[in-house]
């Protein structure tokens, strides 16, 4: 006798749930077959990426609405206040011309966070682009390719970008972007090469092949997509680098032109004062370690849920 | 084996040539002339002898083979800017230090940070585990000039008749501990989490069951079935960090007074001395380049399913 099909639907779901307690997984992850539903799920029970989070949310508030809301103007030089430790009024000081530096800070943030973002996506997307062409065309324009990124991988990093910003002569907010992508994108390539040549290996890719499909609709429509997991996990995995990266450009004196300023250049002003007035190079370099540490866990957070398989050896 | 490590060697000449390439390149693209020190203009006859005397009046591939020539003789030609010094002179005075400070900070990172990582691994999830974790995790975040500068501040300020350790300048053993610290905290705090992740797996793995199974002490199936096995990863990074410990030291450099490669390398950026960049450029492109070809030996020596993916 043919059993009606919803409950031969639901027997196979108890089988399935059955054997899924037997080895271990959780009931829940079995019921969606949705792999981004399934990553959801898992960041917000994973309480460490849940604070990073928030964390990471808290300095971007901080960052784009402090200068909104404070009375403070920060270009404005007041040597009557130069100096002032925290205090109610300034939250964090002032430095050595009277200017808030609870405001500055933000301000400084939005040019770090900026840069960090915008150098990011660069890099993603160099390093995409790279990547995915030198797996998915294979032989030996892959060979070449990679090739010449062993090549790139000799090249010192923080030289590497000062040359560049030699180059452009000038330090501004897109220089500094060019100059940290340059300077690296190399592991982005490498790593999105591997995603794609695991994934081309795939049955659906081969079928996709066998029925016809281009070459660009292969790429962009099966392997690219799948990529995303990864593509997310590195985007908080090189914003800390390059965040850092700025910094320390900008504290030997390679950073944007004042009065504008970022976390590096406000550092770089503190560590002058550091003997009578420790606090102007702790804030600023706190604020950075708080997005590093933030973004880190982050992606932790987002490596175990979207790719469960390759638990963390980092 | 032989095969490889000899492969792997003859793989690297193509990669300097290709490493000089890149950066003469991006040298040439910089704009400004050199010897044009004030605003008055350089005679037109001095600066044809000038550009003959270094070659300017050649088409860019003759320059790249005579300065490809000057690497592989080990003269990297005279300074832009310090007249009666060349390229070596600086590199003579002034790399050692770095290579000795680079050498410290790994030394004390793989001294803390191996230990840290083993201990946290083998009591996972006790409190000694998250404190490990917790100031390993804080040890990575904090810039390192935040590091420097608190180092200084205490030691300097706060106790400096008891511990007499020196922050500034570069001579005897009170003067190296500090800037080691500084500089080999991050990579300490790498090696650290790496360890920690692959004892973990290692321990998970079928065969450690079995030498616990078959009745091996804790001491023996510890030290000798996971300690090799999850040293391997920390093996895989100390190139490119040993290549970061020697090359990115210009912050601690800088603030500690060290007379290291990476403070002249910045004053030779902001005072135009081309080839000056240039030779310290190519030299620690140098350094990443032997670094890692041999990490790759060691790895193909420790792990040999590695040797067929690695020329």
């Amino acid at each position: 006798m043919v059993q009606p099909l919803r409950d031969r639907r639901a027997g196979f779901e108890e089988t399935l749930l059955r054997t899924a307690e037997e080895s271990g997984w959780e009931a829940g992850t079995l019921r969606r077959a949705s792999l981004y539903r399934d990553a959801i799920h898992r960041f917000t029970r994973n309480r460490a990426a849940i604070v990073a989070a928030i964390a990471f949310s808290i300095i971007f508030v901080y960052v784009w609405i402090t200068p909104w809301l404070s009375s403070q103007d920060p270009y404005a030089l007041d040597f009557s206040k130069a100096y002032l430790s925290p205090s109610w009024d300034h939250p964090f000081g002032t430095d050595q011309f009277g200017r808030d530096l609870f405001v500055r800070t933000a301000l400084g943030g939005r040019v770090s966070i900026g840069i960090g973002f915008a150098a990011t996506i660069a890099i993603m997307g160099v390093g995409i682009l790279y990547g995915a062409l030198s797996g998915f065309l294979g032989g030996w324009i892959d060979n070449a390719l990679m090739r010449f990124l062993d090549a790139l991988y000799g090249l010192p990093y923080l030289p590497f970008a000062i040359i560049t910003l030699a180059i452009f002569g000038t330090v501004n907010f897109w220089t500094m972007v060019v100059a940290l992508t340059i300077a690296s994108w190399f592991t982005t390539a490498r790593v999105m090469r591997g995603q794609i040549i695991t994934l081309k290996e795939n049955d659906y890719v081969r079928a996709a092949h066998a029925v016809g499909a281009r070459w660009h609709r292969v790429l962009f429509r099966h392997l690219l997509p799948n990529t995303l997991g990864v593509i997310i996990i590195f985007v908080f995995l090189e914003l800390p680098g390059v965040v850092l990266g700025e910094a320390f450009l900008s504290f030997i004196g390679l950073g944007i032109n004042p009065p504008k300023a970022s976390w590096g250049t406000l550092a770089q002003e503190g560590y002058g004062e550091y003997q009578a007035h420790p606090y102007m190079i702790i804030i600023p370099s706190l604020a950075i370690a708080w997005l590093i540490l933030s973004a880190f866990f982050v992606a932790d957070g987002l490596r175990d849920a979207l790719d469960p398989q390759a638990r963390k050896n980092f | 084996m032989l095969k490889f490590i000899v492969r792997r060697i003859v793989w690297t000449i193509p990669v300097l040539l290709l490493v000089i390439l890149m950066t003469f390149t991006m040298m040439r693209q910089i704009k400004g002339n050199p010897f044009q020190r004030t605003d008055r203009a350089v005679s037109e006859s001095i600066q044809r002898n000038l550009d003959r005397k270094f070659h300017l009046d050649q088409p860019w591939y003759v320059q790249y083979a005579y300065y490809v020539e000057g690497v592989f003789t080990f003269d990297l030609g005279p300074s832009l800017v310090q007249s009666n010094r060349n390229v070596n002179d600086v590199i003579k005075d002034h790399f050692p230090v770095s290579l000795k400070l680079g050498m410290f900070a790994m030394i004390w990172a793989l001294v803390l940070g191996i230990p840290l990582g083993i201990i946290a691994a083998l009591k996972q999830n006790s409190i000694f585990d998250y404190a490990a974790m917790t100031f390993v995790n804080a040890g990575y975040a904090l810039p390192n000039f935040l590091v420097s500068t608190l180092l200084i501040y205490f030691f300097a300020l706060k106790w400096k008749d008891s511990t007499g350790l020196a922050t500034n300048g570069w001579g005897g053993w009170r003067t190296w501990i500090l800037p080691a610290i500084a500089l080999g905290h991050a990579p300490m705090t790498i090696f650290a989490r790496i360890v920690r992740g692959a004892m973990l797996e290692t321990l998970q793995q079928d065969y450690i069951r079995t030498a616990k199974a078959k009745g091996l002490r804790y001491r023996r199936v510890v030290g000798l079935h996971v300690l090799r096995n999850s040293l391997i990863p920390a093996v895989t990074v100390m190139a490119p960090l040993l290549g970061f410990l020697i090359t990115g030291s210009f912050i601690v450099e800088f603030i500690f007074g060290i007379p290291g490669i990476g403070r002249y390398y910045v004053t030779a950026v902001t005072g135009r001395d081309y080839s000056v960049v240039m030779g310290i450029t190519v030299l620690l492109a140098g350094i990443i380049i032997v670094a890692n070809l041999v990490v790759d030996i060691l790895y193909g020596y420790l792990d040999p399913r590695t040797r067929d993916a690695r020329t």
